[in-house]
């Protein structure tokens, strides 16, 4: 069973400071979403709001068709995971687990059975004697995540539960949520500021800044058509190159480059390109941004990293498969379908 | 289901119940501090007055009690405010600095024993003063220092107040280790470490430590009681309990202005420094 | 660094001490040693001595004119067996502990946990309730307190105005305890203070987990509040009650030295100091020192091996 989520027009203000503006949003049942947002975005507000640990300034939650701006956390049927666990320091982890289900009286049978289904998901089966301290940080995770499971909730909250673990521990665990999603399928609401873990996991990617929506799209809609500047920016690892456009007799041009074929309404003052899009040898459709002298290479054996300066001055960071040989300076070549273009706004724009 | 608790009865209910804690609150303020407002009023009025008028405010404002208290022992309270002043301050210098040497040594120098050392003052942080006592008054007596400051001052010198040194440790363990570290690197030696790396970053405890010594010394009674017979060496608190003892019912006006005047570094310390004290005390309360 | 040479060889050893090189004093060892200095004289001369000391006057009988004479077990003979007045000094000593440290924590606690709902005016409410507890051990105080509850004082000039006709507390041998127990009471801000400090130490993510699992306040505190602060319980238990055990200033103003009427407030810190310095009879007040000192040790020891049972410990 699983709960669709619609928010509208929520504005969250702290006194005179507005810090959510207009939110809507609609959630379908089973889906993943994931909030993602530099800090400051509003993604855990947000968040909090929809669990009803932060009353809604505005506007309105639904939960089922049913309005719950006013309904206490307890009866919305959400589960939380916390950034910081928050186990119940002096419960062993089958008493954390089982906490909430007490609290609704259910038989201690029941509880066993949904303790021991939930140890067993997450394998924490050995450790339910234990008390949480002494637990590593990874397996603290997944008591916490027991935890929500065991009230087998409509609606899964997480509020960045990877950020105290460590890189190698994040990946594993961002598997193990994503596995999980798979095989319980409950509509889920995940915040991180990680657009890894946002690109990975979700189904639907909510990009926050400054307390709006940026963009709502799944990763690839993200990747392939970022609707403005900031979302360009934000998703996709090494961040993406912007060139500005400038205008001469002849047409535009892209730092030196002269390309009459961009051809629009407003003139855009952003170029787009991505490392990955980039290249040092010619292909069939690529065109040349020119020769760019080679400041730094950095060799992670899979891939290589250049970065490189324009012979006008501007900065390019290519991504490379391999371990190809770089020289001093090197041409740069890039396919134009896979260019991005913005507006003086920040805004998408494409060539006519 | 859903609206069987909503959070808008809960906003009614948490405001009411905020009204009725703050009544309860300030009546309990009231109620606590009211002995205190009485004695201070007491003092300002004429002695007739004290016993029979209610209210808090005198109906005239007399300053009689304060200058008769003051001079009527033998000995004047001028005399037995200055003696307390002059105990506490050199027990405060002498706690300072003992304490915070020992403390230094637990908390940043390594050597054999240690642990057991430590261990050892704890334990002394336990110990009730009554098996001190009267070794203690032994000790003193054959070295002549009855009917002196010396065995209210001297042990202060020695590091006996083990609560200061567990304070200070407390603090010390927050001063992080790499400046001690930065500190040998550039060639100090443990003392010089001390000196101008420790003592310099530990103003607040040892703030802490100066006025709760002061203020314990200045409080003190059975130390003065037992060690000091001649009147002229009394502190305030035994010349507050000569006053009572030889003024029967008669000058309760003078006992109170005296009173009163005994508390006032202590409110005036309180006045200046409550962050730091309550501060103080919450952290010996709290890391284990 | 020159070495002035005879025409003899000077032997090794006077070569070596020469020559440079750390000293005993500035090696790390000796600097611990070197800074406890103060701290080891007087944990030697004015702890550790004295309590030797003391252990070994308790089998004596020593009055400061003449040397102590051993005299066995015969004062903790006489202690338990014919002294009446350390019984009623045991009695009143354990009333007082008894009632004023649970009705003292109890009010720390409740008042901790109101003022930390986040109250407007905390900081003034907080430093209100601390005031009494700074001042409290004063003389002053005392001397206050004998007159609040005496016959015509303030207590009884408020219940004049409900019609009730107050007896003069303190000098009614069932009542002066009380006046004492409610001095001690008046000072819980000091341990109110540790509560509200850790009572702060709760994360507040722990009590929105509870909300979520659809805890309501009443479980809040009970499941997550008090089992997270038993720590600080513990120690403000052990704190007080030790504090309480060594209660002497009110006890002798109010009192007037005495310890009546009827010895209802002989505290043993004051029967032990009639003894000593009263009628000077040091063996057996060294003796009644050394009892107390048990029962405290009896009682802390106690406290420490139930606490695994009842106080949660976060490493």
């Amino acid at each position: 069973m699983s709960s669709t989520v619609e928010l509208r027009n929520i504005t969250k203000s702290y006194g005179e400071l507005q810090v959510v503006h207009g939110i809507d949003l609609e959630i379908e049942p089973g889906e993943f979403v994931v909030f993602v947002g530099p800090s400051g975005s509003g993604k855990s507000t947000l968040l909090r709001m929809v669990a009803g640990l932060e009353k809604i300034t505005s506007g309105d939650l639904m939960i089922d068709g049913e309005k719950v701006n006013h309904v206490a956390p307890y009866e919305r049927g959400i589960a939380m995971v916390f950034q910081s666990y928050a186990l119940y320091p002096h419960m062993s982890v089958y008493k954390n687990l089982a906490f909430g289900l007490e609290t609704a009286r259910m038989s201690k049978d029941e509880i066993r059975r949904r303790v021991q289904e939930a140890a067993e998901i997450l394998q924490i089966q050995q450790l339910l004697a234990r008390k949480p301290r002494q637990l590593s940080g990874g397996q603290r995770q997944r008591v916490a995540i027991g935890r929500a499971i065991v009230r087998e909730p409509k609606l899964f909250l997480f509020d960045e539960p990877l950020s105290n673990l460590d890189a190698e521990l994040r990946v594993q665990m961002r598997v193990e949520i994503s596995k999980l999603h798979k095989r319980l399928g409950n509509t889920t609401i995940y915040v991180t500021h990680d657009q890894v873990e946002a690109m990975t996991m979700a189904d639907k990617i909510v990009v926050l800044n400054n307390g709006r929506i940026e963009q709502i799209g799944s990763p690839l809609d993200l990747y392939n058509a970022p609707s403005n500047r900031f979302v360009a920016g934000f998703i996709g690892s090494p961040k993406m190159n912007f060139l500005s456009v400038g205008q001469s007799s002849d047409g535009a041009k892209v730092g030196d480059v002269l390309m009459p074929w961009l051809v629009f309404e407003t003139l855009p003052t952003t170029f787009g390109i991505r490392p990955e899009h980039l290249s040092i040898v010619a292909g069939t459709d690529s065109t040349s941004l020119g020769t760019a002298a080679v400041d730094l290479v950095e060799s992670l054996g899979g891939q290589t990293v250049v970065y490189v300066t324009l012979p006008d001055g501007q900065p390019l960071t290519i991504l490379l498969e391999g371990q190809p040989r770089i020289s001093d300076r090197v041409e740069v070549f890039f396919d134009v379908e896979k260019a991005h273009y913005f507006d003086p706004a920040g805004r998408r724009t494409l060539p006519k | 289901m859903m609206n069987s608790a909503t959070l808008s009865d809960a906003t009614t209910r948490s405001r009411i119940v905020s009204i009725v804690v703050h009544v309860l609150l300030i009546s309990a303020s009231v109620v606590m501090i009211y002995p205190l407002l009485w004695m201070l009023s007491a003092s300002f009025r004429p002695e007739n007055e004290i016993f029979t008028s209610a209210s808090l405010l005198p109906s005239s404002f007399s300053l009689d009690s304060y200058i008769e208290g003051w001079s009527d022992l033998p000995v004047s309270f001028g005399r037995f405010f200055s003696n307390s002043f002059l105990i506490a301050i050199l027990c405060v210098g002498g706690n300072v600095v003992s304490c915070s040497l020992a403390a230094f040594a637990f908390s940043r120098l390594e050597f054999r024993g240690r642990r057991t050392l430590f261990a050892l003052m704890l334990i002394t942080l336990m110990l009730p003063y009554h098996v001190t006592l009267i070794p203690q008054y032994v000790l003193f007596r054959g070295l002549g220092w009855v009917d002196t400051f010396l065995p209210l001052v001297v042990p202060k010198f020695l590091a006996v107040d083990a609560f200061f040194i567990f304070l200070m440790v407390q603090f010390f363990r927050g001063i992080p280790k790499e400046l001690d570290e930065a500190a040998m690197m550039d060639g100090c030696s443990p003392w010089r470490i001390y000196c101008r790396v420790i003592m310099p970053l530990s103003m607040p405890v040892l703030a802490t430590a100066s006025i709760f010594t002061f203020i314990w010394t200045w409080d003190d009674f059975l130390g003065p009681l037992i060690y000091l017979n001649d009147m002229e060496q009394y502190t305030a608190m035994l010349g507050l309990r000569t006053f009572v003892d030889s003024t029967g019912v008669s000058n309760f006006g003078g006992l109170f202005a005296m009173s009163v005047l005994s508390l006032v570094p202590i409110f005036g310390f309180f006045l200046l420094f409550q962050r730091l004290l309550i501060e103080g005390i919450a952290t010996t309360g709290m890391k284990r | 660094m020159e070495i002035a040479r005879n025409s003899d060889a000077i032997p090794l050893h006077r070569e070596r001490a020469r020559s440079k090189g750390p000293r005993w004093y500035s090696s790390p060892q000796a600097a611990g040693y070197i800074f406890l200095l103060p701290w080891g004289i007087g944990f030697l001369c004015l702890s550790l001595g004295p309590i030797l000391w003391s252990l070994y006057l308790s089998f004596t009988d020593f009055d400061l004119l003449t040397a102590p004479e051993w005299i066995g077990t015969a004062n903790y003979v006489r202690m338990f067996t014919a002294d009446t007045k350390f019984m009623t000094s045991v009695k009143v000593t354990f009333v007082y502990v008894l009632f004023s440290v649970p009705l003292k924590l109890a009010f720390a606690l409740v008042v901790a946990m109101v003022l930390n709902r986040g109250i407007r005016g905390l900081p003034l409410y907080r430093a209100l309730f601390y005031l009494p507890s700074l001042l409290g051990a004063s003389v002053a105080i005392a001397i206050l307190w004998r007159q609040l509850f005496a016959g015509n004082g303030l207590v009884n000039q408020f219940l004049a105005q409900f019609g009730i006709q107050g007896p003069s507390w303190i000098s009614n041998p069932n009542y002066s305890l009380w006046t004492l127990i409610i001095l001690a009471v008046w000072q819980f801000g000091s341990p109110m203070i540790v509560f509200l400090a850790g009572l702060r130490q709760i994360p507040a993510d722990v009590y929105e987990a509870a909300q979520i699992d659809g805890a309501g306040p009443w479980r809040q505190f009970a499941r997550i509040t008090v089992p997270l602060l038993t720590p600080v319980i513990f120690f403000n238990a052990v704190i007080q009650t030790i504090d309480a055990f060594k209660t002497f200033t009110p006890a002798f103003i109010i009192s007037n030295g005495s310890g009546g009427p009827v010895n209802s407030l002989l505290f043993y810190t004051l029967y032990l100091y009639q003894e000593a310095f009263g009628y000077f009879r040091m063996g057996y007040a060294s003796a009644l020192a050394w009892v107390l000192l048990i029962i405290i040790a009896l009682f802390t020891a106690f406290a420490f091996l139930t606490s695994r049972y009842w106080v949660h410990y976060d490493e």
